[in-house]
């Protein structure tokens, strides 16, 4: 009589597995979890700088080079601002790139990728000449010589890095569209005299959507990282100090390494860059593979 | 796929990439807002150049004073007897700079990217053969994060640890300033001790795709038909691997070396300017403080030529690889 009771738990498990489980194993992965608490980690952090910091980040509120204590949790730089502050404040212009930067790309991969994965022809074979170009001209040098003549303003780097990203993400935007065109439906909507604006938006940009979310995340870690590079060649905007910014005025001090002050100065900076371009990697993996088990279901 | 475009199709877009290349150069520093050219020779800009020697200099390279097409063609030509103009900060050609400095980026970056080839290739065709173990699931896992950290980040660790606190490795540059060695060894052991840093640094950051892509290759391999014939004719599992599996696999190795030139080169850079190895990394740090536009304009188009040059080769090789690309 006994032998049923653990035999029907056994049997529902199977069935009901926990919200978390599911979470794990269907619908994002480890990865995605992973990644997106990350994310939303440092989107808090960047929403809420100004309550979460101790200090201005651009107020000299203490001696340079300060040890950390009770008042300075990180120490202060050379010129005596709080540097846990400024990595704090540092997250917003590391995000606001990565947003700005993965907009722009997304935008200019759906028009030219959807443009000439839709019409064909001579058009299809024009954009894609450009793209074959474009990838062959190699990005961060391209990009420093930009910064340098034209000024490492956030704006004009955010604008500077779409208008540099666009190619990759448009083939594959425009080989989906490539594949659309030919289904039924949009066969159908053809028929019926619908326009290519209204095909595009009705049916077209719905379908593209798990893309245009993971372009927008692999973009996002791209600008992060690059940012980070362009800033460490002191190519950043002082006005909006980044992590990067920070790391580069740090190994500007003579003889930082021999001291052991990058404990509180380098490596905090470098641990946000490289946790913030890994979550976006993780989140772009759980995307990417949701998008392949997606084909394969169909 | 990409290949059917045939090899023809893809040796002209790579002489159109290298025409807009050289067009986007002379371009930029003419057309981007500011005048950045013209603040050079401005005296109430900050940019202004107070040598009278080196500001009559720029302004016959750059030409300001004749139309923009003449500029042009005086541009192609200058380029083409390798006029690359002169360097604002050193007062020197900037060709004579490049050709200083090149080797050293071609030492760390051609180093780098064999010895990551050389171990992606063998743990990307083990891990595939034991596909699915814990070894195979770390290591996947373990190159994913590598290769995500960004290479200053890894080299500074590196600094710190074999640099500074141990104290084994030296912290900067590519030798040691003035040396006189009594025996070759010793020259050898001090460039290879200058190198290892940042050889070690650069490895790190190209190694997690290679072996990333070798696995998959391989596995993709290993699935095929002739794969099950190998092993049913019973050759030893190491010729199986080696001979039949990995050989097939390594086409797409070759095509990603290529696209991976451009990120090897633009890693090194980085890292030079992290380790003050003297190569071209360096050489445009020190040109971006100075605004150095010339200098800058010439490690461009040195890195985007040398990334063309291996991408036309990438594509040579696998033609001469595998005979069945060679009808179309």
């Amino acid at each position: 009589m006994q032998n049923w009771l653990p035999r029907a738990a056994e049997l529902s498990a199977p069935d009901k597995p926990s919200a978390l489980r599911r979470i794990l194993h269907t619908t994002l992965g480890l990865e995605g979890v992973v990644g997106l608490l990350l994310l939303l980690f440092f989107v808090v952090i960047a929403l809420f700088a100004p309550m979460i910091a101790p200090h201005d980040p651009n107020d000299f509120t203490g001696r340079p080079l300060e040890r950390p204590g009770v008042v300075h949790p990180l120490g202060t730089n050379d010129v005596g601002q709080d540097i846990l502050s400024e990595l704090i404040y540092g997250t917003r212009v590391s995000l606001l790139i990565a947003v700005g930067v993965a907009i722009g790309t997304v935008t200019l991969a759906v028009l030219i990728g959807g443009t000439a994965g839709y019409a064909g022809g001579w058009i299809d074979n024009l954009l894609m000449r450009l793209v074959d170009v474009m990838l062959a001209v190699p990005r961060l040098p391209l990009l420093i010589l930009i910064t340098v003549l034209a000024g490492a303003g956030l704006a004009q780097m955010t604008l500077t890095m779409a208008l540099l990203f666009w190619p990759g993400l448009t083939r594959v935007i425009r080989a989906e569209v490539q594949r659309l065109r030919g289904r039924p439906f949009v066969r159908l909507a053809r028929h019926f005299g619908a326009s290519p604006l209204h095909i595009f938006r009705r049916h077209l940009l719905p379908a593209l959507v798990p893309l245009i979310v993971f372009g927008l995340v692999t973009a996002a870690g791209r600008a992060v990282a690059m940012e980070a590079a362009l800033a460490f060649l002191g190519l950043g905007d002082p006005a909006a100090k980044s992590w990067g910014l920070m790391m580069r005025y740090a190994l500007n001090l003579p003889g930082l390494l021999l001291t052991d002050r990058w404990l509180w100065w380098l490596l905090p900076p470098g641990v946000c860059i490289t946790l913030l371009i890994l979550a976006l990697t993780f989140t772009g993996m759980a995307l990417e593979n949701r998008i392949d088990n997606r084909g394969q279901t169909r | 796929m990409r290949q059917q475009s045939g090899y023809k199709n893809r040796f002209s877009s790579y002489l159109l990439s290298l025409w807009v290349i050289l067009t986007v150069n002379f371009l930029l520093p003419r057309l981007l807002p500011g005048d950045p050219l013209a603040a050079l020779l401005d005296t109430d800009s900050g940019s202004y150049v107070f040598d009278p020697a080196v500001r009559t200099s720029l302004e016959a390279y750059y030409g300001l004073d004749v139309p923009l097409g003449q500029q042009y063609l005086r541009y192609l030509g200058g380029l083409l007897t390798g006029d690359l103009g002169q360097s604002i900060r050193l007062k020197q050609p900037v060709l004579d700079l490049l050709i200083k400095h090149l080797p050293w980026t071609l030492l760390l970056t051609l180093t780098s990217l064999s010895i990551a080839s050389l171990i992606g290739l063998w743990g990307g065709s083990e891990a595939a053969w034991r596909r699915k173990s814990t070894l195979d699931k770390a290591l996947v896992a373990l190159s994913v994060v590598v290769s995500n950290i960004p290479a200053f980040f890894t080299g500074m660790i590196l600094l710190i640890i074999f640099g500074a606190t141990l104290d084994w490795l030296p912290l900067s540059g590519g030798r040691t300033a003035f040396a006189r060695y009594d025996s070759p060894m010793a020259a050898l052991w001090d460039y290879a001790s200058h190198l290892l840093l940042p050889a070690l640094t650069l490895t790190l950051a190209l190694l997690g795709s290679k072996f990333l892509l070798v696995r998959s290759s391989m596995i993709g391999v290993l699935n095929e038909d002739y794969m099950l014939v190998v092993r049913a004719k019973g050759l030893p599992p190491n010729r199986a691997k080696r001979h039949h599996a990995l050989r097939n696999a390594i086409l797409p190795f070759i095509h990603h070396l290529a696209a991976h030139t451009g990120f090897a080169l633009t890693g090194a850079l980085i890292i030079e300017t992290l380790f003050a190895y003297p190569g071209i990394g360096r050489l445009i740090f020190d040109s971006v403080v100075a605004r150095d536009y010339p200098v800058i304009q010439g490690v461009f188009l040195v890195v985007a030529l040398l990334v063309l040059s291996a991408n036309l080769l990438a594509d040579w090789l696998t033609v001469r690889l595998d005979p069945r690309l060679r009808e179309i």
